[in-house]
């Protein structure tokens, strides 16, 4: 198991009391699989990511990536192993660093060589034009940011990419271009994807297993193909799939609150 | 549909000043609808909100909106004054924004929106406001309307404060409806509910509907007809049950670019765009 993750809680403290934004959850995931984490806003999906990559320290349970056992603090090495992209490329690169320095700031924290070569290197790997490297980020369009941020995480060749909603801001034209690159690099570095979306058909596209997420628990976890199928066995599962499929009328009334 | 159409729209042309020079972002879109469900779609930068705007005149930084014909129910929008315009907002043609978190005054109660929204046009007493507010936000399925009359937006949640914001634009009862992305910032389940909503009002009232969206199997499933926009203009207008059978590539190309649960995981075709796209000539 690339990650195993058993009894996981996450409880923030607010000023009405603690909530609970993660109840008690268990998955794994394999060595080279696409994990996908749906639900609607709020359930705790991206709650969860956050703990796995430790950029959210408040939670309890057992995680263990890669056979170690992981604790609040995580060492650089850890952030070598697993990298995150993030949903908003406008919002996760820095406006006033280039991509060059965007990019460089990893290697030289972790003070890698050949870093000139590294950097064209992962611009190459993305399918951006060398030329980009020093332009900022503002003058690049969204699809191509993404392409930026995927980079960014890359350059360290980390095994695992914690993927938060990679294409939810962008076209659709667009969100096909990133699915791919994100499926050819999976294939060719061996890398373990857990992908968290709230679109079905983007977990139909990548994954191969699926965990359903409401009010911070998993209510059901499938396979891509049962989810194909159209067998689900919770009736929530079932109207999200039935909600991504277009409206409808008759569905729409029938749609109960859960 | 009615012989006259209700709005009718042609060679419409917005453009912009910009460091480069004039950047024309709608060119010369040209249609006409009667109180139906319309769907625009187009990626981000096709102009599809755009044109939304300009038919309520709400483009204040464009260097030119022109057309040679926007007529609304026998009103030439073109020439009508200022005066005239703000009659038309919100009583006969209503706007429906994206995010209710960035659309709802922050500082002012569900109610007294919802109510300024009716008494800015028309003279009611006070007491009758309340009771047709209420009744409005009845009308959108919010469970507890004396409560959420009372709340403040931040108190309640996005799905409650898009229908909130379909009760403050359906109170003055319009003719046209212009929803702007109105579910894009909602979860699919609430999406449906919002949508069923609007579906009903629309079949109910009579009201034609211009549903601007980038979700291409919504709208198709949602709408009567389709325009779909490409650089400014309209590439192909379809009927919604019809846009399966697209002609035109970038259409083509958009439906194929979607991935889909029902087919196996795989690469998906990339949208290759065509130049010749931002200038050939439409039949």
């Amino acid at each position: 198991m690339m990650i195993d993750v058993k009894n996981l809680t996450i409880t923030f403290q607010t000023k009405a009391g603690p909530v609970n934004a993660v109840k008690n959850i268990d998955f794994s995931v394999k060595d080279g699989e696409c994990y996908g984490l749906v639900g609607e806003s709020g359930s705790g999906k991206s709650t969860v990511l956050r703990a796995l990559s430790g950029l959210n320290p408040d939670w309890t349970g057992d995680v263990h990536i890669a056979g170690e056992k992981q604790g609040r603090n995580r060492p650089k090495s850890f952030h070598k192993f697993v990298q995150m992209v993030f949903q908003d490329p406008y919002g996760s690169l820095h406006p006033r660093m280039t991509i060059d320095s965007a990019l460089d700031e990893a290697l030289a924290i972790h003070g890698l060589d050949n870093r000139s070569q590294r950097v064209e290197r992962a611009l190459y790997d993305v399918g951006l034009p060398v030329a980009f490297r020093f332009r900022y980020p503002h003058q690049l369009s969204g699809g191509q940011r993404q392409r930026v941020a995927i980079a960014r995480a890359l350059i360290l060749e980390p095994k695992v990419l914690l993927l938060d909603e990679p294409t939810s801001a962008l076209d659709v034209s667009v969100q096909a271009e990133i699915l791919n690159l994100l499926r050819r690099l999976k294939t060719e570095r061996g890398l373990t994807y857990v992908l968290v979306t709230h679109n079905l058909a983007v977990v139909g596209n990548m994954c191969d297993r699926v965990a359903v997420m409401r009010h911070g628990e998993i209510v059901e976890e499938a396979t891509v193909d049962a989810l194909r199928a159209g067998t689900p066995s919770e009736a929530y599962t079932r109207q999200l799939l039935l909600a991504s499929q277009g409206y409808d009328r008759q569905a729409a009334r029938e749609m109960i609150e859960l | 549909m009615t012989d006259k159409p209700l709005l009718e729209v042609e060679d419409l042309r917005v453009s912009f000043n910009t460091a480069d020079g004039v950047f024309e972002a709608v060119r010369g879109v040209s249609f006409s609808m009667g109180r139906e469900k319309l769907g625009i779609v187009g990626e981000s930068g096709s102009g599809k909100s755009l044109t939304g705007r300009s038919i309520l005149k709400l483009i204040p930084a464009a260097r030119e909106v022109k057309a040679k014909r926007l007529n609304f129910d026998g009103i030439d929008l073109m020439n009508a004054s200022t005066k005239q315009m703000r009659a038309i907002r919100g009583q006969r043609i209503s706007l429906v924004m994206q995010d209710p978190k960035y659309s709802l005054n922050p500082v002012m109660t569900v109610g007294a929106q919802i109510e300024e929204a009716l008494l800015t046009h028309t003279k009611v007493k006070r007491s009758e406001a309340k009771k047709r507010a209420i009744a409005m936000l009845e009308a959108v399925k919010i469970r507890d309307p004396e409560r959420v009359y009372k709340a403040y937006p931040h108190e309640v949640s996005g799905g409650m404060g898009q229908r909130i914001m379909i009760a403050m634009m359906l109170i003055p009862d319009p003719d046209l409806m212009i929803a702007d992305e109105p579910t894009s910032a909602l979860d699919v389940t609430v999406q449906m509910q919002v949508l069923a909503i609007l579906d009903d009002l629309v079949s109910e009232r009579g009201m034609g509907l211009i549903f601007i969206s980038h979700d291409l199997n919504l709208v198709a499933s949602f709408c009567d007809r389709v325009i779909v926009m490409y650089g400014g203009r309209i590439v192909e207008t379809l009927k919604a049950s019809e846009l399966h059978q697209a002609r035109h590539p970038y259409t083509q190309g958009l439906l194929k670019a979607l991935p889909q649960l029902e087919k196996p995981a795989g690469d998906l075709p990339v949208l290759t765009r065509d130049p010749a796209w931002m200038t050939e000539t439409f039949s």
